[in-house]
């Protein structure tokens, strides 16, 4: 039979791991089941819902339509790797304060891209926080409290 | 698993811990930081991967299926067949009646639905499965279809009687009305759309199954697995510690879990089975398609005289679903004379299943719609003809309210919203190119009452746990029962650890019909009220107690620490007591059930429905109450509607906790929000499938769609609703948004839209 696997170099959270890999596993399941890093959910498997959203080299990207394979060589930030020494970003604390969250499946993903949108300058008003934040379903409706724990956020970082 | 007593905080929390306070979800920490392992997250040695191979007709039988290609698939390990999966027995449903001694295959031969599951494939990893799941060839023999209430030969359907109501002579009250009204609403499949899709692991030791499954009942799907493989109940443990939402649709075990369960025995090893996205269209029943008809009569100034009311709800060819669409239509508003009848038809879909509010949702959309056309027939203010017609008791039961804080509702939220500035004629308020809508509508949904276990452990080093076999799946139900257990025994929450979502735990029916936030509090308060008088009896009466000596006939606890309430005598923490008296915990069980319950009844009432209690048992009728007042824009030249403001006053009794009951309103709204303008399962002619079957085409709202919504509690303790005086949270804020939607559309562009949802081909 002929060799069906490839070993995958994969920085996550600071951490290197080694990885045999058939080619087309998708970062999201080898974050899951591979890695026991369960905290990036799967929604859709397709793109479409935002939970499993992670960040490559610093931008969020959806893990789901990323190959393994394609994070060789770069860093990988999932939300286990997001709060630093026991301490919660500034993002997780908000969540958390405002109650931006209620089945919770959402949130690693809503975290991911909010620490994103800050960073990316795009928390200037509501109406931009709900505009770039709309890739990020929450069928539990905690959208306005998300988009209050981002703006929350985002005068903290930015302090 | 002790993350729930991690510190986070979180500021907010000062003075929240106990039963009415605005504590922090304490499943929050882990929640936010992804260290909360959902049911089909747990690691297991030798876990295979299961994926299920879906009919893509939906009518006729299986001719053939070709398994030899997948089976030669690498890491393939088993192909599941109707012919080669072992055989089950039929469970009962969930009214616990007896099923037919017959075998029960999960995987169909017979075709009613598109959709349907065939086949299913084990292999090793998970791309494996989903390869070897496309080479499965399954062949047909076709029959036609009925693919939706719209088809020619769906019919008139069955008459369901059990859900007729009537008084009066609302046909002859009708008939001589000086004003009548008379419209037809309808509203489309819709889908509970859980973030988490379905799915499970289940693992067989011997004869004994643990599933590991997002559950909104284990013990009810518990039973279900039970009678499937016909082992003791005893033998089924079902854990879901977390679960990724449900809304309806993770009340029972359905045939994916015996697949699954069947699969994992067939093998001998752990199997994960997770429904893709688009099968979670068609592997359960969102809410049915329903037709309604509904007339009024009412004299000049808006007093009804007579409704008579007609519904339909499709259901399955096999299945029966009944969705209740008289159910707001008799109890809103007061009326001498009534009718409604209700009729089911049958097409080949999966059968329908409960989706946040079912009944209560369309029957408010229909009853709410033709009132306001009732307001503009007669010239009058759509809040006032809803006071004048206001039901001073249930009309239909003829029973007094237990509370009724609907008029409350009407003017508190009025009053936000600043109602008295609307202009009452349509397309008279406007913002440049954008007409504005200004809409008014009530909800209700009924108190459902049911009994639930709990234990209470006062441990030694004076912290509290919790154990209840309930669930949470973002109702709150672990930060609510830590503030019970907190305020009952005396402790800080923080020192509380509430365990859920395992059935090994004390038992609780079903987190469904918003009734499991009302059973719990009450077990829990049970428990730890017995638990408290334990350890306030130790300390009293235990001569190694430092408080002995006192000869006190009662003592306090309050922050940890017990002291006399007259402030003399020792003052020492609940783990020092503990610890002098030589225990290591003190444990109680405390449940709800009617005194002189047997084994069996708690059985019965923990596995099924049928012991639930009718809201209008004794001399009460129990209801929660809402009314939404909602702002709409919509764009002349395109027909397009955003939702801009909305303000709504709900009255659920006492809050247990106001931060996560808010989130929980404002979540029903927003659900409301995507059945009035975005929600819609639409159905291919040709084959009954679902097309637009994944989360880009079955529009939910983003968060660009939904503006700041304000929700005010009107209401007040209610005593003959629950123990600790609280009343249905969940469903309630849905049930009206969408006729209040669709009235300000009316109010902004003058077109009544009765088919939901409402979107802009329809408005141009």
């Amino acid at each position: 039979m002929t060799k069906t696997t490839i070993p995958v170099h994969l920085d996550i959270n600071g951490d290197r791991h080694t990885l045999q890999l058939e080619p087309r596993v998708t970062l999201l399941d080898a974050l899951r089941d591979r890695l026991g890093l369960t905290g990036t959910k799967k929604g859709c498997d397709h793109g479409q819902c935002g939970a499993c959203t992670v960040h490559v080299d610093g931008e969020r990207v959806l893990a789901c339509l990323t190959l393994a394979a394609q994070a060789e060589g770069r860093t990988v930030t999932t939300i286990e790797g997001l709060a630093r020494e026991g301490e919660l970003h500034p993002v997780q604390a908000a969540f958390l304060e405002q109650d931006a969250f209620q089945c919770g499946y959402c949130t690693p993903g809503q975290i991911m891209s909010a620490v994103a949108c800050i960073r990316e300058g795009h928390a200037g008003s509501d109406e931009e926080i709900r505009e770039y934040m709309a890739g990020n379903l929450c069928r539990c409706g905690a959208y306005p409290h998300i988009v209050a724990a981002v703006r929350q956020a985002a005068l903290e970082v930015q302090s | 698993m002790t993350v729930h007593n991690m510190r986070h905080g979180d500021a907010s929390d000062g003075g929240a811990d106990a039963i009415g306070g605005r504590l922090s979800r304490v499943d929050g920490p882990a929640k936010i930081t992804g260290s909360a392992k959902y049911a089909v997250e747990q690691q297991l040695e030798g876990l295979a991967y299961a994926v299920l191979v879906e009919s893509t007709v939906a009518s006729g039988k299986v001719r053939r299926i070709d398994t030899a290609e997948a089976e030669a698939a690498p890491g393939v390990l088993k192909v599941l067949t109707p012919d080669t999966i072992i055989s089950l027995r039929t469970a009962s449903d969930w009214f616990g009646t007896p099923p037919p001694d017959k075998p029960y295959c999960p995987l169909a031969r017979d075709i009613t639905f598109s959709g349907q599951h065939v086949a299913a494939v084990v292999a090793e990893t998970f791309e494996q499965a989903v390869a070897a799941a496309a080479l499965v060839k399954v062949s047909y023999d076709e029959t036609p279809s009925i693919v939706d209430l719209s088809d020619s030969k769906a019919g008139d359907g069955i008459p369901i009687d059990a859900m007729t109501k009537e008084w009066g002579d609302a046909q002859a009250a009708f008939a001589s009305a000086p004003v009548r009204i008379c419209a037809a609403y309808n509203t489309p499949r819709e889908y509970q759309a859980p973030m988490e899709p379905h799915g499970l692991i289940a693992h067989w030791e011997g004869d004994k199954l643990t599933v590991w499954e997002p559950s909104q009942w284990l013990d009810g799907m518990a039973r279900t697995y039970a009678e499937w493989f016909d082992v003791p109940f005893e033998n089924v443990r079902l854990v879901s510690p977390y679960i990724g939402g449900g809304f309806g649709s993770k009340a029972l075990a359905l045939s994916h879990g015996a697949v699954a369960a069947s699969a994992a025995r067939m093998l001998g090893r752990p199997v994960r089975l997770v429904m893709t996205r688009p099968q979670t269209f068609t592997g359960y029943g969102g809410r049915a398609a329903t037709r309604q008809t509904v007339t009024i009569g009412a004299d000049g100034e808006g007093i009804i005289q007579s409704i008579v009311h007609r519904g339909i709800n499709e259901t399955s060819m096999d299945g029966m679903w009944v969705e209740p669409l008289g159910s707001v239509t008799s109890i809103m508003y007061a009326t001498p004379n009534f009718s409604s009848k209700q009729n089911v038809v049958r097409v080949n879909s999966v059968v329908p299943g409960a989706m946040r509010a079912p009944g209560e949702n369309p029957s408010a959309f229909g009853i709410e719609s033709t009132i306001d056309e009732l307001a503009y027939e007669v010239g009058i203010d759509p809040l006032e003809i809803r006071l004048r017609n206001y039901a001073e008791q249930d009309p239909h039961a003829k029973k007094a309210w237990s509370t009724r804080q609907l008029r409350e509702a009407f003017a508190v939220g009025a009053e936000r919203f600043g109602w008295a500035r609307r202009t009452p004629e349509p397309r008279s308020m406007r913002d440049g190119n954008q007409l504005i809508g200004w809409g008014v509508a009530a909800g209700t949904y009924p108190v459902r009452r049911a009994y639930g276990e709990a234990i209470v452990r006062i441990l030694a080093d004076g912290s509290v746990e919790v154990e209840s076999s309930s669930i949470d799946m973002g109702q709150g139900t672990y930060t609510i029962l830590a503030q019970t257990a907190a305020e009952t025994v005396g402790v800080p929450a923080d020192n509380v650890v509430v365990k859920l979502g395992d059935s090994r735990f004390p038992r609780a029916g079903v987190a469904g019909g918003s009734r499991l936030a009302g059973v719990m509090t009450g077990a829990v308060y049970k428990a730890a009220t017995s638990a408290l008088d334990q350890l306030v009896g130790l300390a009293i009466s235990d001569p190694r107690s430092p408080f002995h000596a006192l000869q006190a006939n009662t003592l306090v606890v309050a922050n940890g620490r017990i002291s006399s309430p007259r402030g003399d005598g020792p003052d020492l923490s609940i783990a020092k007591l503990l610890t002098s008296v030589g225990r290591d915990h003190i444990e109680a069980t405390g449940d709800t059930m009617p005194a002189n319950s047997t084994a069996q009844d708690r059985y019965k009432n923990y596995t099924t429905i049928a012991m639930a209690l009718p809201h209008t048992e004794g001399d009460y009728s129990r209801h929660s109450w809402c009314a939404h007042f909602i702002e709409v824009r919509v764009d002349e030249d395109f027909g397009t509607v955003r939702v801009s403001r909305v303000v709504s006053a709900l009255d659920s009794g006492r809050l247990y906790n106001p931060k996560l009951a808010e989130s929980q309103w404002k979540g029903g709204i927003i659900m409301g929000i995507g059945q009035a303008l975005l929600e819609e399962g639409i159905v291919d002619r040709r084959h009954g499938r679902i097309v637009n079957n994944n989360l880009a085409d079955y529009l939910v709202p983003t968060n660009a769609d939904i503006p700041d919504i304000e929700v005010i509690s009107v209401g007040i303790p209610d005593l003959h609703s629950s123990v600790l005086g609280g009343k249905g949270v969940g469903e309630l804020a849905i049930v009206g948004v969408a006729p209040a939607i669709a009235n300000a559309v009316f109010h902004a562009t003058g077109k009544r839209v009765r088919d939901l949802p409402i979107t802009l081909e329809k408005l141009i």
